[in-house]
C-alpha cells in the first residue's frame, strides 16, 4: 500500500487559488499596478561596457516636473543584493547607481517625470561625459596579467578586499587523495566543457512600484523572491527604520531565479520616491530586462576515473565562472559547483578549483539550478564516455555510482551538509529504461541518412532548501502564521513568494491535511513584511519542503490549540478529543467519541471563543527544517537529427521524478515540463554572446534574436510520460520535498547524449548549434 | 485624433495621440491590465487580444487604427464569476502557472476555437506558436486547448 492513501487533501488535484484571477487577467502584477498621482522612472543605461563617468549634466532636463538622480545623490554604500549568506559569504561590489559602469546597460542615472515618454524625453535631455576604459569580454583574458582592473576593491565582512587579476573569489576543496585515486584508476577521461550564457526569458520584465509614506517611510511592490530581504537591503542602503519599510506580496511573472536578488531597479526606485515625494514606477523594457541579468557562463576541466569493476576512485574539476561585472552569489555558488559535482555520484578521492572571474558583461546571477544543470550536463556526458571506455552500459554505470539513501549529500555546498534519507533513483532509472526500452537503443554512430535518431538519458537531482542540522554560510528558514476564523475557515499567512508553481496553494493544502478540513477552508492571504515573519527567498526548491515545513508546524500547533480550547469548552480532556470532517455541514468537528453532544464545529468553536472573550485560535512561528533533502530526476530522450539543416528534433520524452509525496500531480507533472523545456532549449538554442566591439550584447536586448521553445518545439502530448516514484521524505511535510530544479537539472545532459547516440559525435559547447552539427557530420562522412 | 471602438462590448471614444498604441490604451486608460507588455515587438504575443475576432498583438496595433473596431480582451471573457470554459480549463489543466503569458493564451484560443472548433494536437501548437510560455513547456496549456475545445462542442 502506498504511503499517500490515508492522505486526504495532498496528492489529488485542486484548482489554484490565484487561478480565477489569472485566467480573468484580474491579477495585478507589479508592473500592471498604478498609484494615483504616480511618476514614472526610466533608467540611464552605460552605452560603454566600461568606463568612468566624468562629469553628467541635468542642465538640459526643461520638464519641470522631471525629478533626476545621479550617483552622488544616492548613498555611498557598497552592497551585495542577495541576501541569502551570511556575512562572510557576502561579497559587496553593487552601487544604487554607478560612476564606473562595468557592463553595456550598467545604471548610471536616472530620472521620474508624469509619464513614461517625458521620462524618456528628460534623460535624452542629459549629458553624461564618459572616459572609456578597457573592457575583457573572456573569463581567461580577463586573469591575464595587464588586464585592465573591473573592480579594485570590494567589500567583504566590513573589510575592504582588493581584488587580484579580476578573480572576484575563488575555492578549494579536497577529499582523499586524488592523485593517489587516479593511479589506481583502470579508465580515465578528462574532458573541457563549456556552457552558454543564457537569459531567463521571465515573461515579466523587472518592475517596481514605490510609494513614499508619511514619516520618512516606503511601500515597495516589486517583482521578487523575497520581500523580507528586500526590506532589510533598503533598509541597510537608505537607513530607513525598518518598521517604515513595507514590502508588499505581488505575484511574479515569472522569474527562474532572477528576482533572488533585489532587482536593480528597487533601490533606484526607492531612491526617486524619496527625492520627488511621489510614488515612482520602474518597468525595464525588455530590451533592458535582457541587459539586467543572465545565467552564469562556466567553464569546467573535469576529470573522472574509474576501477577495472567500473566503481568510480577519484575525480577533479576546475571550474571557471565568468560572472560579468557584479558579483551577484558567486562565492556561494562556488561552493554549490562543487556541492553539486561530489553529490551526484561517489568519488573516494576528489579535489576541486573554482574561480569567479569578473568580465565587462551583463552580470550573471541564479538560473533555475543554480549552476546544477550546467555541472551535471558536464558529469553526465562524461559518465557516458566513461562507462564506455570502461565497457558498462552507461545506465548500470550510474546505478553502481550514484550518491543515494544513507550517502553524504552537500549539494548546496561544503558548509551544507545532510544525510539522504529517501531516493528513488533506482526506480527512476529502471522504470524510465524500460518505458524508453533503454537497452535496444540505437549504437551510438551506426546511422547513415538524413535522419538520424538517438536515446540519451541523464540523471541528477537539486536540492529542497538548503537545510542542515547545524547552521552554515547560508540562511535558510521560513515561517508562517495560522489562524482560525469564525466561520470554521483558516487563514495561512506567508512571506513566501509564489513563482507560479504552486507553492502557496501546496502550502495551503499541507495546512488542510493536518488540520482534517477541505482546501477550500484554507485561504491564502497576502501579506507584507510587516504581517509576516521572516521567510529567506523562494529559491533552491524550498518553497515546499521549507515554506511546506512551516506551514505544518505551525497548523499542528493551531491543532493542538484548538484541542486545548474544545476540550475547555466541552468538559472533555484535550488528549481523548477527535476531530472528523462533516461534509453535510461543510465544517470540520471536534469531539469525544460516544458521547452525545460533547462535539463542536470548528465554527462553533471560534464563535463561542469570541463570546466568551477567550481570544483567536492561532498560531505563528519560524522553521529551520533539520535536512537539505535530494529530489531526484531522471529523463530519457529520443532525438532526431536532420543532418542536412543540422536541427534536432525532440521525438520522445520520459522523465521520472523522485519528489516525496507528491502533493499536486498536474503542478508537479508542469514542473517537469517547463524543466524539460528549458533544458531542451539549454542544449539546442540559447546563449547571449556579447560583440566584442562595442561590448554590448549581439542581440542588442532583443528577444527577436534570443530564441525560447515554443509550442511546435515540443514532442507530441503522446511522448511526454511523466512518472513520479513512490518515495517518502521523512524530514519533509507529509513525506514531501522539492520539484522546481530537479525538473531541469538532467535535461541537458541527456539531449547532449542522445545527439551523440544519434550522431557518433559528441560536443563539448553549450549550445550544440546546427552549424556545429553540419560541421561534424560533414567532417565525418558528408551528407548522406 | 479621436478614435471610437467598442471594448468588451461597450463603445467608447478616446482622443489619442497618432502613436498611441492599443496595449497602451487598454492598459493605461481602461486599467485593463489582463494584455501584458512581454517584449514590445511582437516576439511573445503575451499582449494578445481580439479585434473584430482576429488574435492582435496589442503592442504592436495603433489605437488610432481601431476606429470602429470591436476589441476582446481576456476581462471580456467571463460574465461576472461564472467562467468561461477556455478560462475553466486552463485553471482545470494546471495551464496556468505564473500566468502572465496566460491572457495572451486564452484570447489566442478564443480565436483558434472560433476558425477551428475541434483542432488537432498539430493545428493547437502551430496557432499557438506566437505565445511564448517560460513555465509550463505547454503541454498542460495544449490540454487545455482540448478539453476546452471539448467543453464547448
Amino acid at each position: 500500500m502506498s504511503h499517500a492513501s490515508t492522505l486526504q487533501v495532498l496528492g489529488r488535484d485542486t484548482p489554484r487559488q490565484d487561478g480565477v484571477a489569472k485566467v480573468t487577467g484580474r491579477e495585478k502584477y507589479a508592473s500592471d499596478m498604478s498609484l494615483p498621482g504616480m511618476l514614472v522612472a526610466r533608467v540611464l543605461k552605460s552605452p560603454h561596457p566600461h568606463a568612468r563617468v566624468k562629469s553628467i549634466d541635468t542642465r538640459g532636463v526643461s520638464d519641470p516636473q522631471a525629478v533626476t538622480l545621479t550617483p552622488q545623490e544616492v548613498p555611498g554604500i557598497r552592497f551585495c543584493p542577495r541576501l541569502v549568506s551570511t556575512p562572510e559569504a557576502t561579497y559587496k561590489d553593487w552601487r544604487v547607481l554607478t560612476d564606473k559602469p562595468r557592463y553595456v546597460g550598467e545604471p548610471v542615472a536616472a530620472v521620474a517625470a508624469e509619464s513614461e515618454e517625458a521620462a524618456q524625453r528628460a534623460l535624452e535631455a542629459m549629458r553624461v561625459e564618459y572616459e572609456p576604459l578597457a573592457a575583457v569580454y573572456d573569463a581567461f583574458a580577463s586573469m591575464e596579467e595587464g588586464a585592465e582592473p573591473i573592480h579594485d576593491v570590494i567589500e567583504l565582512n566590513d573589510q575592504a578586499l582588493k581584488v587580484e587579476r579580476n578573480v572576484a573569489c575563488q575555492m578549494e576543496a579536497r577529499e582523499g587523495d586524488p592523485e593517489e585515486g587516479f593511479k589506481a584508476a583502470a579508465h580515465v577521461v578528462e574532458r573541457t566543457y563549456r556552457t552558454s550564457r543564457r537569459y531567463h526569458a521571465q515573461l515579466e520584465t523587472k518592475s517596481v512600484l514605490v510609494r513614499p509614506e508619511p514619516g520618512g517611510g516606503v511601500t515597495i511592490w516589486s517583482t521578487t523572491q523575497t520581500l523580507h530581504n528586500t526590506r532589510i537591503l533598503i533598509h541597510e542602503i537608505f537607513g530607513i527604520p525598518m518598521g517604515r519599510i513595507r514590502v508588499v506580496k505581488v505575484p511574479l511573472g515569472g522569474s527562474f531565479g532572477s528576482s533572488i536578488q533585489v532587482n536593480t531597479v528597487v533601490p533606484i526606485a526607492v531612491a526617486l520616491a524619496l527625492k520627488s515625494r511621489r510614488p515612482v514606477k520602474l518597468s525595464l523594457t525588455r530590451e533592458e530586462d535582457l541587459h539586467d541579468h543572465c545565467s552564469y557562463q562556466m567553464v569546467f576541466r573535469l576529470k573522472l576515473g574509474a576501477d577495472s569493476d567500473g566503481k568510480l576512485v577519484a575525480g577533479h574539476l576546475d571550474a571557471w565562472l565568468d560572472i560579468g561585472g557584479h558579483q551577484v552569489q558567486a562565492y556561494p555558488l562556488l561552493g554549490c559547483v562543487v556541492g553539486w559535482w561530489v553529490s551526484l555520484y561517489r568519488l573516494p578521492h576528489k579535489s576541486y578549483v573554482g574561480k569567479a572571474v569578473y568580465t565587462n558583461k551583463v552580470p550573471s546571477c541564479a538560473f533555475r539550478g543554480y549552476g546544477n544543470p550546467q555541472i551535471t550536463w558536464a558529469v553526465e556526458t562524461l559518465m557516458d564516455e566513461l562507462a564506455e571506455k570502461a565497457g558498462v552500459d552507461p545506465l548500470d554505470f550510474r546505478l553502481m555510482n550514484y550518491i543515494g539513501k544513507g550517502d553524504l549529500f552537500w549539494g548546496q555546498g561544503p558548509t551544507v551538509k545532510s544525510i539522504i534519507q529517501s531516493c528513488g533513483v533506482e526506480e527512476i532509472l529502471s522504470r524510465g529504461s524500460e518505458m524508453i526500452d533503454w537497452y535496444n537503443r540505437p549504437k551510438a554512430g551506426s546511422q547513415r541518412g538524413r535522419y538520424r535518431r538517438g536515446v540519451g538519458m541523464g540523471r541528477g537531482y537539486h536540492t529542497s532548501s538548503a537545510g542542515a542540522p547545524v547552521p552554515g554560510t547560508v540562511v535558510d528558514f521560513g515561517g508562517a502564521m495560522v489562524k482560525l476564523n469564525e466561520d470554521g475557515t483558516f487563514d495561512y499567512v506567508s512571506a513566501m513568494m509564489d513563482h507560479g508553481g504552486g507553492t502557496m496553494d501546496a502550502n495551503a493544502k499541507i495546512v488542510a491535511e493536518e488540520l482534517g478540513v477541505p482546501i477550500h477552508k484554507v485561504n491564502i492571504v497576502n501579506a507584507d513584511t510587516g504581517t509576516t515573519v521572516y521567510d529567506v527567498c523562494t529559491h533552491a526548491s524550498r518553497g515546499i519542503y521549507s515554506g511546506g515545513g512551516a506551514a505544518l508546524k505551525v497548523a499542528r500547533q493551531v491543532k493542538d490549540k484548538i484541542r486545548e480550547n474544545a476540550a475547555r469548552l466541552l468538559d472533555a480532556y484535550p488528549h481523548a478529543l477527535k476531530f472528523r470532517y462533516d461534509p453535510e455541514r461543510d465544517q470540520a468537528v471536534i469531539y469525544a467519541e460516544g458521547v452525545s453532544g460533547r462535539e463542536l464545529t470548528f465554527k462553533e468553536l471560534a464563535y463561542a471563543m469570541r463570546h466568551k472573550n477567550l481570544g483567536t485560535v492561532a498560531a505563528v512561528d519560524s522553521y529551520r527544517q533539520p535536512s537539505c533533502p535530494p529530489h531526484f530526476t531522471g529523463y530519457f530522450v529520443e532525438v532526431e537529427v536532420d543532418t542536412w539543416t543540422g536541427r534536432v528534433r525532440p521525438l520522445r520524452v520520459v522523465a521520472g521524478a523522485d519528489i516525496g509525496t507528491v502533493i499536486n500531480p498536474k503542478l508537479a507533472a508542469g514542473q517537469v515540463h517547463g524543466g524539460f523545456a528549458q533544458g531542451w532549449s539549454m542544449v539546442v538554442n540559447e546563449d547571449l554572446p556579447h560583440d566584442p566591439a562595442t561590448g554590448d550584447l549581439l542581440n542588442r536586448g532583443f528577444l527577436a534574436d534570443y530564441k525560447v521553445p515554443t509550442t511546435r518545439d515540443m514532442p507530441n502530448l503522446d511522448d511526454f510520460t511523466v512518472f513520479f516514484t513512490d518515495t517518502y521524505e521523512p524530514t519533509g511535510p507529509f513525506g514531501a520535498k522539492g520539484i522546481g530544479e530537479g525538473a531541469l537539472n538532467p535535461v541537458a545532459g541527456a539531449v547532449a547524449n542522445a545527439v551523440q547516440n544519434a550522431l557518433g559525435v559528441r560536443f563539448y559547447d553549450l549550445p550544440i548549434t546546427k552549424d556545429m552539427i553540419l560541421a561534424a557530420v560533414g567532417g565525418k562522412e558528408g551528407q548522406a | 485624433m479621436k478614435v471610437t471602438m467598442t471594448v468588451n462590448g461597450r463603445a467608447r471614444t478616446f482622443d489619442v495621440e497618432p502613436n498611441r498604441l492599443l496595449l497602451n490604451l487598454l492598459r493605461e486608460d481602461l486599467d485593463l491590465t489582463g494584455a501584458k507588455y512581454g517584449c514590445g515587438m511582437g516576439e511573445c504575443g503575451a499582449c494578445t487580444v481580439l479585434l473584430d475576432g482576429e488574435p492582435v498583438m496589442a503592442c504592436m496595433t495603433l489605437a488610432v487604427d481601431c476606429e470602429g473596431a470591436t476589441i476582446e480582451t481576456v476581462e471580456g471573457l467571463s460574465s461576472g464569476e461564472a467562467l468561461h470554459p477556455i478560462q475553466e480549463a486552463f485553471i482545470e489543466e494546471g495551464a496556468v502557472q505564473c500566468g502572465f503569458c496566460t491572457p495572451g493564451f486564452i484570447m489566442a484560443t478564443k480565436a483558434l476555437l472560433g476558425e477551428s472548433p475541434e483542432p488537432t494536437e498539430p493545428e493547437i501548437r502551430e496557432y499557438l506558436k506566437g505565445n511564448i510560455c517560460r513555465c509550463t513547456g505547454y503541454v498542460n496549456i495544449v490540454k487545455a486547448v482540448q478539453r476546452a475545445a471539448e467543453a464547448l462542442r
